[in-house]
């Protein structure tokens, strides 16, 4: 998150400085990358698409940094919807679970600290998720948005997003200690 | 959803104890040193997929800083856009509206070639035909339809006793003589008598009793309330000439559609953002 800055850093992203576009996009990329990792299968290419769309939106957006977030990742959505839909993109396909157990059940991987596991490897135990709990919980989590945010993005009341962001996090834990691994 | 419950914090069922942790995950606040482990754990794993970049991650910097600088500074970077979406809205209309406008040339071709007839203006033999197809007033033997409309003459001829048998025959055509009187041709003679086409084409052919050469060529001069309003002047030009009536289709196209592009165009570029992508800045 930027912070205090962004105010500043959006104003001068819409009048063309490109120093202030970078800024802005080494902080939200890595958070878009991931949360595409896990609703799409083109998760670049939707990125792409993505900057497209909120270049050329730039100059007409209005608001703070948490209002920008969740205008950027509901383009993402819904880019990434488009992206299915005009691709026939296969359906998901959660990962194994047995797959998923054996990569944090691993003997080396059993003895690293929680530092030390690879985002991948929480990426793909956030992945092995029903999709719905799995992307409100990286909205919340990873993109840093609010309850009433993410229900917005994916069209369910705030008591419902937060249901299932409990229950995700619950079958995530549950994941953690069922493969004996001390995270 | 009984084995979620369960999986979490053993020998809590229900698992309602652990919301305030979840949410703090949630809202990654610092988890209290005595929470379980379980939920430790959690928030450091989960920290984790929310970290700083990793290699790679920022491998499109490029391209998208290349788009920002090719596209932020063009204001309102989807004209392209807006073009080619307006263009395939009216694409479609004017597909649809050419066998109209075929329909409407030969209905006019058609109420253009029956009012001649009846304002008796057609040469004789077709004149005749008229008259004995659709109640025309029969050919003046005497005079040539030109100089029986260029010049105001009562037209005696017509009305003659000669001619008694036809108009018993035909009394539309010469029932009212003080109309033949008052008006070179015969046209609102048969108007009054009752024949259906005469008031409608009154309105929209007032010229052509005067001469029919003429006439046709001071149909595209004649006022017009409206371009959009072309209904009467299509059938006079379709009547006249074909091709004042490929004119008028084009220009016809923006009011008949109005282009409700801006409605359908539910992709972002060219500023427009859609609705649903423009709850954040609304608030």
């Amino acid at each position: 998150m930027i912070g205090g800055a962004f105010g500043v850093t959006l104003a001068n992203a819409r009048t063309g400085d490109d120093a202030a576009f970078a800024c802005i996009f080494r902080d939200v990329q890595p958070a878009l990358l991931r949360y595409l990792r896990v609703i799409t299968a083109e998760p670049e290419d939707v990125a792409g698409e993505t900057w497209v769309h909120v270049v050329t939106g730039l100059r007409r957006f209005r608001g703070g940094e948490q209002d920008f977030r969740a205008w950027l990742f509901t383009i993402a959505r819904n880019r990434a919807a488009d992206a299915g839909r005009s691709r026939h993109r296969r359906p998901v396909v959660p990962l194994d679970m047995t797959e998923a157990a054996q990569q944090v059940t691993a003997p080396d991987a059993a003895d690293q600290a929680l530092e030390a596991v690879s985002t991948q490897v929480a990426m793909d135990l956030i992945k092995s998720l029903p999709r719905e709990q799995a992307e409100i919980i990286m909205l919340r989590v990873v993109a840093g948005l609010d309850t009433s945010d993410v229900a917005r993005i994916v069209g369910k009341t705030p008591g419902a997003v937060r249901v299932a962001a409990h229950r995700g996090l619950r079958r995530l834990a549950g994941q953690v200690t069922q493969t004996g691994v001390t995270l | 959803m009984h084995d979620e419950m369960s999986g979490f914090f053993p020998g809590r069922p229900g698992g309602e104890h652990d919301e305030p942790l979840l949410d703090m995950i949630l809202e990654r606040r610092p988890i209290p040193p005595g929470a379980p482990p379980e939920i430790h754990g959690l928030a450091l794993m989960l920290a984790a997929v929310a970290g700083p970049a990793e290699p790679g991650e920022l491998a499109g910097q490029a391209a998208a800083q290349a788009v920002f600088t090719r596209l932020a500074s063009r204001p309102g970077t989807s004209h392209a856009a807006l073009r080619s979406a307006r263009r395939s809205l009216s694409e479609r209309p004017a597909r649809g509206r050419l066998p109209l406008a075929a329909a409407l040339a030969v209905a006019a071709a058609g109420l253009g070639s029956t009012a001649a007839a009846y304002i008796g203006v057609l040469p004789s033999s077709i004149q005749h035909l008229a008259n004995l197809t659709i109640g025309a007033p029969p050919p003046p033997h005497d005079v040539s339809p030109r100089t029986l409309t260029v010049t105001s003459s009562p037209l005696p001829s017509h009305h003659g006793p000669g001619d008694t048998g036809k108009g018993s025959r035909h009394p539309a055509g010469s029932s009212n003589p003080a109309s033949d009187k008052n008006r070179p041709g015969a046209w609102p003679t048969h108007g009054s008598q009752g024949h259906g086409a005469a008031p409608a084409l009154a309105s929209c052919l007032p010229a052509q009793a005067q001469d029919h050469g003429r006439a046709v060529s001071q149909v595209p001069a004649r006022p017009s309330p409206a371009p959009n309003q072309n209904k009467p002047g299509a059938v006079q030009s379709a009547a006249g000439s074909g091709p004042s009536q490929n004119r008028a289709s084009p220009g016809s196209v923006p009011s008949i559609w109005p282009i409700p592009s801006m409605s359908a165009t539910t992709v972002c570029p060219g500023g427009t953002i859609p609705a649903q992508e423009t709850h954040a800045p609304r608030r």
